[in-house]
């Protein structure tokens, strides 16, 4: 489901060059719920970008579902993004103009269908994540628990084959982080969506299939 | 999808109250005052009755006759050839002064060298300033009333509302005859129309009411005169300058030719008036008429410079640096405010992009969004230019003038509004649907 080969990232300032990832290998097969750790600033957020194919790796090869991305501002790779990806942020990512449904539905947006099967389908992803009591919320007016559950919503109501989840419960209690990641557990199982979940939480990481671990951007387990 | 664009766009204007009330309150005001300024201009500058034939004006409204002063001013040079002085002498004429003389003109001047210019189409000749003051029950009016040839009716188009004009038989006899604004009529008599056949007593002579025409409130005495009677009606035995005279002549030119021709053709005339006359008493040299497009002799009368031309193009750049200003500060004012309102919404447009919006779909998302608002600061400014000019106009402020709703020069602004609005948000918005969505991200975060 995704293949990654040699990956490098350098961040390159006027001043010093940042090696976020050296080498990384990676093979994740479909169905497989993952679990990256590792200390802050090793480079996890930087992998799950590359793998969301929304940051250009300075070198290495990369496959994702079947997809070899060619050019990362193309209508193609956007199309994939759409179809076949969801991403769950470390920092939620809501838009603040926009309701809680208005914010589940964007995906859909970007999809040909109409306005009442997006409502049904955004309702139905909000029912799954317990918030259908909080259509018309804006964000500005939830929890922590609750902007992360609409953040679930946003990114499962696609129906994506593969959730980028950067640290989903690193702003939650243990009663909420157990709750989000059940219904990341539940989504796995039912719906064998792959899943990539960076997370501090050793707890949290037992629940997944494997554990990889980085450090100082190299994979050391 | 453009369904959809509409109703975010009206979203996320809903929701950002403040910004949507400001960048509307800029369009908004910018247009109506736009349509109010342009519709003043336009009722009173417009080719519109009586006015409808006044691009094609030509007008003359005094004779000159002027003499130049001289300064000599010898200069020797002396230098020395073959060891003798050899001196060299030059005169520098400078011009130091003119000396003129300068008014309306005598009905022979016009008669004798102002008619029958070969690309004058038509031409009339009146006076103006006649200022009389009439009793109505005891009650003291005064009256400016403009005594004209026949020509007068056909080259300002006044329409009749009751009765008619008089023609230029009855100029030739001198008929005590008199064309009345309604405003006279309502002055005089009381009323508005229902007064052809009565009679006004003016400096102890009798005038038939023969006509009544709309009164238009113009600024300019000979558009809008109180009342009108044949030039013959006074006493022409104590005009007796051969220069000098009451009379001012509009001239109406061929409609394609261009100004100049007729105006060198006036200018020509006046050179062919003799100065070898006994009334010319202080011995001018020269004799100057200085003809004018109607545009040119407004233009002289709110800001005066010696040739009207130059007045002409002062008042147009005046306009123009006017009409400018109260555009552009607004529109780089709604610029600003969609830049900022646009580069604030960076992780936004991440967000989206990481979701499946391409570049296209991010651009016309917020050109959409511009669009809406500057169509609801349309209408707005519609309203504000029609509650204005209803107000204007009930009110009274301009006299009896009218202003009007000019219909095409509202969908001119709006469209430039438009054009602006859509350019001030496509360039934000284009550069921002280029940036990479990890920076997009990171920038001023949700
Ligand atoms: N745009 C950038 N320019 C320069 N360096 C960067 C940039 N983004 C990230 N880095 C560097 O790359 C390294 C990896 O960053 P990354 O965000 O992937 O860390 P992380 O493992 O997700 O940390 P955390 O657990 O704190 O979220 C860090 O050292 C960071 O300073
Ligand atoms: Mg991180």
């Amino acid at each position: 489901m995704i293949k990654l080969q040699n990956i490098t990232k350098v961040y390159r300032t006027k001043t010093i060059e940042t090696t976020a990832l050296n080498n990384i290998n990676l093979h994740v097969p479909k169905g497989e719920f993952l679990s990256i750790m590792g200390p802050s600033g090793c480079g996890k957020s930087t992998l799950l970008n590359i793998i969301g194919l929304l940051d250009e790796p300075s070198g290495g090869d990369i496959l994702v579902d079947g997809f070899a991305i060619k050019k990362y501002a193309s209508r193609a790779t956007a199309k994939f993004r759409n179809e076949k990806l969801g991403f769950i942020f470390q920092s939620f990512h809501l838009i603040p103009d926009l309701n809680v449904i208005d914010n589940v539905e964007l995906p859909l947006l970007y999809r040909n269908i109409s306005g009442k099967e997006r409502r049904a389908l955004a309702a139905e992803a909000l029912e799954s994540v317990g918030l259908a009591n909080r259509k018309s919320h804006f964000p500005s007016q939830l929890s922590g628990g609750q902007k992360q559950r609409v953040a679930i919503a946003r990114a499962i109501v696609g129906k994506p084959n593969i959730i980028l989840a950067d640290e989903p419960t690193g702003n939650l209690d243990s009663v909420m982080g157990d709750e989000v990641m059940d219904i990341l557990t539940r989504l796995n199982k039912d719906n064998e969506t792959t899943i990539v979940m960076v997370t501090h939480d050793e707890r949290m990481a037992n629940k997944t299939h494997r554990l990889i671990r980085l450090y100082d951007g190299s994979q050391v387990a | 999808m453009l369904s959809n664009y509409l109703k975010l766009a009206w979203r996320i204007l809903a929701r950002r109250k403040f910004f949507t009330l400001i960048s509307l309150f800029g369009i908004s005001f910018t247009l109506g005052l736009l349509m109010v300024t342009l519709s003043f201009l336009q009722t009173e500058l417009g080719a519109n009755e009586p006015l409808s034939n006044k691009n094609d004006f030509i007008y003359v409204e005094q004779i000159r006759l002027e003499r130049t002063y001289y300064d000599t001013i010898t200069v020797v040079d002396t230098s020395f050839q073959n060891g003798v002085a050899v001196y060299d002498t030059t005169f520098n004429y400078k011009e130091s002064g003119t000396g003129a003389s300068q008014t309306e003109m005598s009905n022979k001047i016009v008669d004798n060298y102002l008619r029958g210019l070969p690309s004058a189409a038509d031409m009339t000749m009146f006076s103006t300033s006649n200022t009389h003051d009439v009793f109505v029950n005891g009650v003291k009016l005064t009256l400016d009333i403009l005594l004209a040839d026949a020509r007068y009716w056909s080259i300002f188009d006044h329409k009749p509302l009751e009765g008619r004009f008089f023609d230029s038989a009855e100029v030739e006899a001198a008929s005590q005859v008199i064309v009345i604004s309604t405003k006279t009529a309502q002055d005089y008599f009381g009323r508005e129309s229902n007064v052809v056949d009565e009679e006004m007593f003016i400096d102890g002579k009798t005038y038939k009411v023969i006509g009544v025409y709309k009164n238009n409130g113009k600024i300019i005495e000979y558009v809008s005169p109180a009342a009108v009677t044949p030039y013959t009606t006074m006493n022409m035995a104590t005009l007796d300058n051969f220069y000098f005279g009451p009379f001012e002549v509009m001239y109406l030119k061929q409609t394609h030719d261009d100004a100049e021709k007729l105006k060198d053709e006036i200018r020509l005339a006046g050179t062919k008036v003799p100065v070898d006359h006994p009334d010319n008493e202080h011995d001018f040299k020269d004799v100057v008429l200085q003809p004018m497009t109607y545009n040119e002799m407004y233009a002289q009368g709110v800001y005066y410079e010696e040739d009207a031309e130059d007045s002409y193009a002062t008042m147009k750049w005046i306009l123009l640096g006017l009409l400018t200003f109260f555009t552009v500060l607004p529109t780089l004012n709604l610029i600003n405010l969609n830049v900022s309102r646009i580069m604030d919404r960076s992780s936004e447009i991440g967000v989206r992009k990481a979701f499946g919006a391409h570049q296209g779909n991010i651009i016309a998302q917020f050109i959409v969004e511009n669009i809406v608002q500057t169509i609801l600061g349309g209408i707005i400014g519609l309203g504000i230019a029609i509650l204005l000019i209803n107000i204007i106009n009930k009110g009274g402020y301009l006299g009896t003038s009218e202003l009007t709703f000019n219909t095409k020069f509202f969908i001119y602004s709006f469209l430039a509004t438009l054009v602006f609005g859509v350019l001030s948000g496509f360039l934000p918005a284009y550069k921002m649907s280029k940036l990479q969505i990890v920076k997009a991200l990171k920038e001023n975060q949700l």
